[in-house]
């Protein structure tokens, strides 16, 4: 009696557990259609995941109130990446192979969008990351798109503004041994040689260094008209006070690092004059400002930074490829977010180039004294630069 | 501009930068040639030192902007910071490592890479992680000799420099509380025989050590900024400057710390190798001359005691 007690317990809990599965597999292309949220939702750098995540499930939540994707709800599961690769390939198993997703926004992070990227390539399936900028991560081609600018857009802004716009011919880089520097300043280099001009100079510093005398006295000597210093403020601000101490009085031109207001505070003295390429500013929309209202209302008071934007924007990308594609087909979802065209998001127009990339505008600004006047957006089209505001 | 200028430019750079070594190298250098010991706290003092100084400063400036009450006011923030780092020295010394004295030799070494971490994370903890920047007292115009910039703290450096190094050795030569030291520094034991306080004798070599490197802190803060880990690098090189001059040597670490800011700023372009290697020349050369000549450029040949 007891025994059979304990077979029929095992052989309910068996169609029950096959019951239970097959209807999380069957959600996806029943009733809704559920896709994946991956960044770091603890740990050291949670701030940016947790925001992302919040304006992700605001999309869903702000999609499934105006009815949904063809009638269909939408889901999103999200996981924590921790913010590093292991933890990011362990959250891409899980949504993928286990819960059936059939899309991704996310990871957040540079390395872990790397190794998803990889793995997305591999199996076919898409995901927008909100803000991994390294150039690499939408080098694969295709399933791999972000809602970000991609550091490589940065620099052919700065090597195009340098060359056309201010005219010089003859540049010098000095810059820190990171990857976002010797990114931005590599990137300067190849452009700028391909436009026709020299780089006279490619001058490096370890990260921390403190006198750059010796490199500025080699610029100097190279006969650059300008140097390009794509550094983190507490060296650019160094290097500005040591060119003025050496009576260098070259043209300084530098990265979004420049646009962390610390550097006033560090050398006010000496920011006049300085050109940098920054993040464009957004058109002031009604889209923007509604999302920050709904963010803010939504977690108490709390501000989306430009990450959650643009987590917010690919999540109504998605849903709308999802839609024109009309199924969880991974490849067909694919097709319709690379043909997304003009899609109006908070941070304005937003169109994909061939490999994933945002096409995007880059803001360029003057510092006069120690505030930065906003010089127009530009956008790198057939090779030339266009001021596009 | 030719190549020649570029390179007297480098000199007048690296000078400045040695001044700086030379005074937190004299440090090291004292505290070992009478312990034994290599007080690795050193770095850190330098930090509080230039914190001192700067807090000193902006409290007595205030509001002003009068050029002679600035330099005046730099002077004696100097002087205040010196008194600090100097008690600040006196009391690790009596907390940390005299207890130490007979123990191991690893032993006080280990204290002093804890004194070390205390007063860096406290430092970071107290005045927070962001660089400050320490105002110039006067105009720091540069002035053009041919092409070749020398700034107004540059001299400053140099100056302030050379008058502590030139009180140093006349009190440690001439003065009988040198003579004591020196003694100390001989034969410690002999010494107390002969009446010479030898715990008041070390206690001094720390206050003095530190009321150097509290100086050394300021003058680099021009340059560096100030921050609660800016002693680490400065404190590293300096030790290999009074390495490479003969430790224990008080004219080895003048002359070390001026070899190895020389080298820092000219040996990278001589050599034509990138500018982000110029700490590695540096370190290159302290191995070299360790292989050559084991005691550094001026240090002696010392008998092993038993």
């Amino acid at each position: 009696m007891r025994k059979t007690i304990a077979m029929l317990l095992i052989a309910t809990t068996v169609i029950f557990g096959v019951f239970a599965n097959g209807s999380g597999e069957s959600a996806a292309s029943g009733d809704t259609y559920v896709i994946g949220f991956m960044g770091p939702l603890t740990g050291d750098n949670a701030n940016y995941g947790i925001r992302c995540n919040n304006a992700t499930q605001l999309a869903v939540s702000e999609i499934n109130a105006a009815g949904g994707i063809n009638g269909k709800q939408l889901e999103v599961i999200a996981e924590n990446t921790l913010g590093t690769t292991e933890g990011a390939i362990a959250a891409y198993e899980k949504l993928v192979y286990s819960d059936g997703v059939c899309a991704i926004v996310g990871p957040v992070f540079t390395g872990p969008a790397l190794a998803v990227a990889q793995r997305c390539y591999e199996d076919g399936i898409v995901m927008i990351s909100p803000s991994a900028t390294h150039k690499d991560v939408t080098s694969l081609g295709d399933f791999v798109y972000r809602t970000v600018p991609s550091d490589a857009l940065q620099s052919e802004v700065a090597a195009h503004y340098m060359y056309e716009v201010l005219g010089y011919r003859n540049i010098a880089c000095l810059y820190a041994m990171n990857d976002y520097s010797q990114g931005l300043a590599l990137g300067v280099q190849e452009t700028f040689t391909e436009l026709g001009g020299t780089v006279s100079a490619m001058e490096t510093c370890m990260v921390g260094d403190k006198d750059f005398r010796t490199q500025l006295g080699a610029i100097r000597n190279s006969g650059a008209e300008a140097i390009y210093i794509p550094n983190y403020t507490v060296e650019d601000a160094l290097i500005l006070e040591q060119a003025a101490q050496l009576g260098m009085n070259l043209p300084f031109f530098s990265s979004d690092g420049f646009s962390d207001p610390e550097i006033y505070n560090l050398a006010g003295d000496y920011t006049d004059g300085v050109m940098y390429v920054g993040p464009a500013q957004a058109e002031a929309s009604s889209i923007l400002a509604d999302f920050t209202a709904a963010y803010s209302a939504a977690y108490d008071g709390d501000q989306p930074d430009s990450f959650a934007t643009n987590a917010y924007d690919a999540t109504y990308i998605l849903a709308e490829a999802i839609g024109r594609a009309g199924s969880t087909d991974w490849s067909a979802i694919n097709d319709q977010v690379k043909a997304t065209s003009d899609f109006q998001g908070a941070n304005g127009t937003i169109n994909f180039a061939a490999n994933g990339d945002m096409i995007a505008s880059q803001g360029v600004y003057y510092v006069e004294g120690t505030t930065p006047v906003y010089q127009g957006s530009f956008q790198i089209v057939d090779d030339a630069i266009v001021q596009v505001d | 501009m030719d190549t020649l200028v570029q390179y007297l430019q480098y000199l007048v750079n690296g000078l400045t930068l040695g001044a700086i070594y030379a005074l937190i190298a004299l440090g090291y250098t004292m505290v070992y040639g009478i312990l034994k010991f290599i007080n690795f706290a050193h770095g850190d003092i330098l930090m509080i030192g230039a914190y001192t100084g700067l807090f000193t400063y902006t409290a007595l400036l205030g509001e002003s902007t009068n050029a002679a009450w600035m330099l005046i006011a730099f002077f004696i923030a100097m002087l205040v910071s010196m008194a600090f780092c100097a008690l600040l020295g006196m009391f690790i010394e009596r907390v940390a490592y005299k207890p130490l004295r007979n123990a191991n030799r690893l032993a006080p070494l280990l204290s002093a890479i804890g004194v070390s971490f205390i007063l860096s994370n406290g430092a970071a903890w107290l005045f927070g992680a962001q660089s400050r920047r320490f105002p110039y007292p006067f105009d720091d115009t540069p002035i053009m000799l041919g092409g070749i910039s020398i700034t107004p703290h540059q001299i400053l450096t140099v100056v302030v420099s050379v008058i502590m190094m030139v009180v140093l050795t006349l009190f440690v030569n001439r003065s009988r509380m040198g003579k004591a030291m020196r003694a100390t520094s001989l034969d410690q034991a002999t010494s107390e025989l002969m009446g010479i306080d030898v715990n008041r004798i070390i206690s001094m070599t720390f206050a003095i050590g530190s009321a150097l490197a509290a100086v050394g802190g300021i003058l680099s803060a021009f340059d560096f900024r100030v921050y609660a880990s800016m002693g680490t690098m400065t404190g590293l090189k300096a030790f290999v400057a009074a390495v490479i001059g003969g430790i224990g040597n008080i004219q080895g670490a003048m002359l070390g710390g001026v070899i190895l800011g020389v080298l820092e700023s000219i040996g990278a372009p001589l050599l034509h190798i990138p500018s982000a290697l110029k700490d590695t020349i540096a370190f290159a050369v302290l191995i070299v001359i360790l292989l050559v000549k084991p005691d550094g450029i001026l240090g002696k040949n010392e008998r092993e005691k038993v």
